[in-house]
């Protein structure tokens, strides 16, 4: 039993030291090179193009692999017609649009003239204007589950519970937010549901955990 | 009769599972068409209406006679009769150089986000150029779209004039707060209802309002009355000579007129076209009353814009992608539900039809629930799976660790195995409540969806999966998947 308990504390302690280096690596990551928003949220630009008919994102993306030569851009339908196209990329030269149009008139048999078309620029978004809707909401819950846990595992001691509690949800979102720094995945559309699912996650756990110390300590 | 029950039951999820995923088709004029509710589809995933607002460049032209006095009947001169009468045109910018710089440019932007949500817009991306000042907003198209536009660019300048010397009697700073207001028509001509503007002042605007309305008094003194008799006919013409004020907002003249008695109550009601009773034109004008309220109510922009971009862009996420995020779910959910069947045997299988059931029913639901679908609410459908799939592995690994088979033992395991699992879920239920109730369309879709799965969760199970589960263990006694199950336990 001492022995399984030692072993579990040496075990805690790697987990923990693994944890709070990647967190520290996360900051330092952040904090110097920043983290990676995808297109949508960065500064880029934009050309739209009246293509007059339907047409495939599909082609549009094989066109522009060809000119911005891969580049990470942003295809989209334009209108209710879907027959204009609109082409996001970090930048888009004059050259680079006199190509597009070159190669999307030769496809669509259309005869659009790069002089009419305007490259547009797209101011970044930033960050906490993303995150700043789902602050108030995370608070509230936070503040409602903490109450609930620590009325429910009272016995375990209110101070420890509420601590645990909101320390291992901070981790936790620290702990994603790093991964996701030190791995350079993008800053998108999904960092808010992955953030949100990790979060209910945590409760679970935390909750699976309070219940089975709960137990054991009424069956003491 | 216990096979013909599950039989029953399984054909009756299998159907469930090829409405939800196929769809019921009818032919309508030539062409078959999917009976079943669409998916109500979130700005993320359907597309949104991208505006940019513009500094606006242009001139205000404003005439003026040789004294330097503004001219208010100039508009309709020509350049020859302005010059007859001695009258200039001067144009001055709409937006001073002074006035543009960042720290306006910063504060528009905040103005219009304040204006988005209290325009009821629940889901915006607004983002400024700050070198142009250019703002760009991305928000849902839906039917009130074009009013929230209407309302964006506008300055919001609210002045209160003397109508003879454009004498600037009230504006912005005095205004409190505004608001929309409705009653029965005040003069008792129709049974329609009237819709005003009501505009509640600060003290010192209150002050200000007393005054003005008891100077600007209405004096309809009848100076000349012409009275003509004939056979059909009979005409008076009267000629006030009042003082009257002018009430502006951006400029645009939206009354003149004089105060019957003084108002001491610091509050002013505008009245929004006239009385009805027709509901369609009573919601326009509620409508049109509340974004001007809105407009009101925030601080006016110090930097006047312009609509230059007004177009629905479609989403970047493609409907192939969207297939993609389906297809990987319904594949993890395959491989789930064979490890279902692996370790439970039959009663795993059982239990895996179940689960599908459950899953078709809980896609029927969020159709014809109106739940909004978003990349947040995806990932809460993944959610809702995961934690179904929890609870029935608890429940047959619990099953399966009985002796006795008998109603009341299963009985006993299923409210055991609920306890255990709604008491560890307690959180999230608090967390889905909240979010339900939050106005921030990603993450009330997210509530919606959680609510309706743990909702379902509870109803489904504690009839399907409990009449599946009593019928597969029908009888007394451990199943040989039990044991063997037992078996395995032992040795892990």
């Amino acid at each position: 039993m001492e022995e399984n308990k030692k072993k579990m504390t040496k075990k805690s302690k790697i987990i923990i030291t693994i944890i709070t280096l990647i967190i520290i690596a996360g900051i330092i990551v952040t904090l110097t090179v920043g983290l990676n928003f995808d297109l949508s949220y960065k500064d880029s630009n934009r050309i739209e193009l009246y293509l007059q008919k339907d047409f495939n994102v599909s082609d549009i993306k094989q066109i522009t692999d060809e000119v911005l030569q891969g580049e990470e851009v942003i295809i989209q339908k334009v209108e209710v017609y879907e027959d204009t196209v609109s082409i996001r990329a970090k930048e888009i030269t004059d050259e680079q649009k006199q190509n597009l149009v070159n190669k999307v008139n030769e496809k669509y048999g259309i005869e659009l003239s790069a002089d009419s078309i305007e490259i547009e620029s797209i101011p970044n978004t930033r960050g906490r204007d993303i995150i700043r809707p789902y602050i108030v909401p995370f608070i509230v819950v936070t503040l409602i589950v903490l109450v609930y846990m620590s009325a429910r595992y009272n016995k375990l001691g209110m101070m420890k519970v509420i601590f645990k509690t909101i320390i291992i949800s901070v981790v936790a979102q620290a702990l994603l937010l790093s991964i996701m720094a030190i791995t350079r995945l993008e800053i998108g559309i999904l960092t808010i549901p992955l953030v949100i699912t990790v979060y209910l996650l945590t409760l679970i756990g935390l909750t699976a955990y309070f219940e089975k110390q709960l137990k054991i300590k009424n069956d003491k | 009769m216990k096979k013909i029950k599950i039989l029953t039951i399984i054909l009756g999820i299998v159907l469930v599972t090829m409405v939800a995923f196929l769809g019921v088709y009818v032919p309508v004029q030539n062409r078959m068409e999917n009976k079943v509710k669409d998916y109500e589809y979130g700005m993320d995933l359907k597309g949104s209406r991208n505006i940019r607002l513009s500094v606006d460049t242009t001139n205000n032209t404003t005439i003026k006679d040789e004294n330097g006095n503004e001219v208010t009947d100039g508009e309709n001169l020509t350049d020859e009769e302005l010059q007859e009468k001695g009258y200039k045109k001067e144009e001055t910018p709409k937006n001073l150089q002074e006035v543009l710089t960042e720290e306006n440019y910063k504060k528009s932007k905040k103005i219009i986000e304040k204006r988005l949500n209290d325009l009821g817009v629940n889901n915006y991306i607004v983002s400024l150029d700050e070198t142009s000042g250019d703002i760009l907003v991305e928000m849902p198209e839906n039917e009130n779209t074009d009013s929230v536009i209407s309302n964006l660019g506008t300055a919001g300048k609210f002045q209160i004039l003397d109508s003879e010397t454009n004498e600037v009697l009230m504006n912005n700073e005095d205004i409190k707060a505004a608001k929309v207001m409705y009653g029965s028509d005040p003069s008792g001509a129709t049974s329609g209802t009237v819709v005003y503007l009501d505009i509640e002042f600060d003290k010192e605007g209150t002050n200000k309002l007393k005054e003005i309305s008891s100077t600007y008094v209405s004096t309809n003194e009848t100076n000349n009355t012409n009275t003509t008799n004939t056979d059909t006919s009979e005409t008076t013409s009267e000629e006030s000579t009042e003082k009257q004020v002018t009430m502006k907002i951006d400029d645009e003249t939206i009354m003149t007129t004089s105060f019957d008695e003084t108002l001491e109550t610091g509050k002013l009601q505008l009245t929004l076209g006239a009385a009805t009773t027709d509901t369609n034109t009573l919601q326009g004008y509620i409508k049109q009353a509340s974004n001007m309220a809105v407009v009101l109510d925030n601080e006016n922009m110090p930097i006047t814009y312009t609509v230059s971009t007004n177009e629905y862009v479609l989403s970047d996420v493609t409907q192939d992608e969207l297939n993609l995020i389906v297809y990987l779910i319904a594949g993890l959910v395959a491989i789930s539900l064979i490890i279902l069947i692996v370790r439970y045997k039959t009663q795993g299988i059982v239990n895996a039809f179940s689960y599908v059931g459950l899953a078709s029913l809980f896609v029927l639901l969020l159709r014809y629930t109106n739940v909004v679908i978003s990349i947040e609410s995806i990932f809460g459908i993944a959610i809702v799976l995961i934690l179904n799939y929890i609870f029935v592995n608890k429940l047959l690994s619990k099953l399966n660790k009985e002796d006795s088979k008998d109603k009341g033992t299963i009985s006993i395991v299923l409210k055991d195995t609920y306890k255990e699992f709604f008491i560890n879920i307690i959180p999230i239920c608090i967390a889905v409540i909240t979010f339900c109730f939050i106005g921030w369309e990603p993450i009330s879709s997210f509530g919606m969806v959680m609510f309706w799965g743990i909702a379902l969760i509870a109803i489904y199970n504690i009839s399907i999966t409990n009449l599946l589960v009593r019928l597969k263990e029908a009888k007394g006694g451990k199943s040989k998947d039990g044991r063997k199950q037992e078996k395995n336990d032992e040795k892990i």
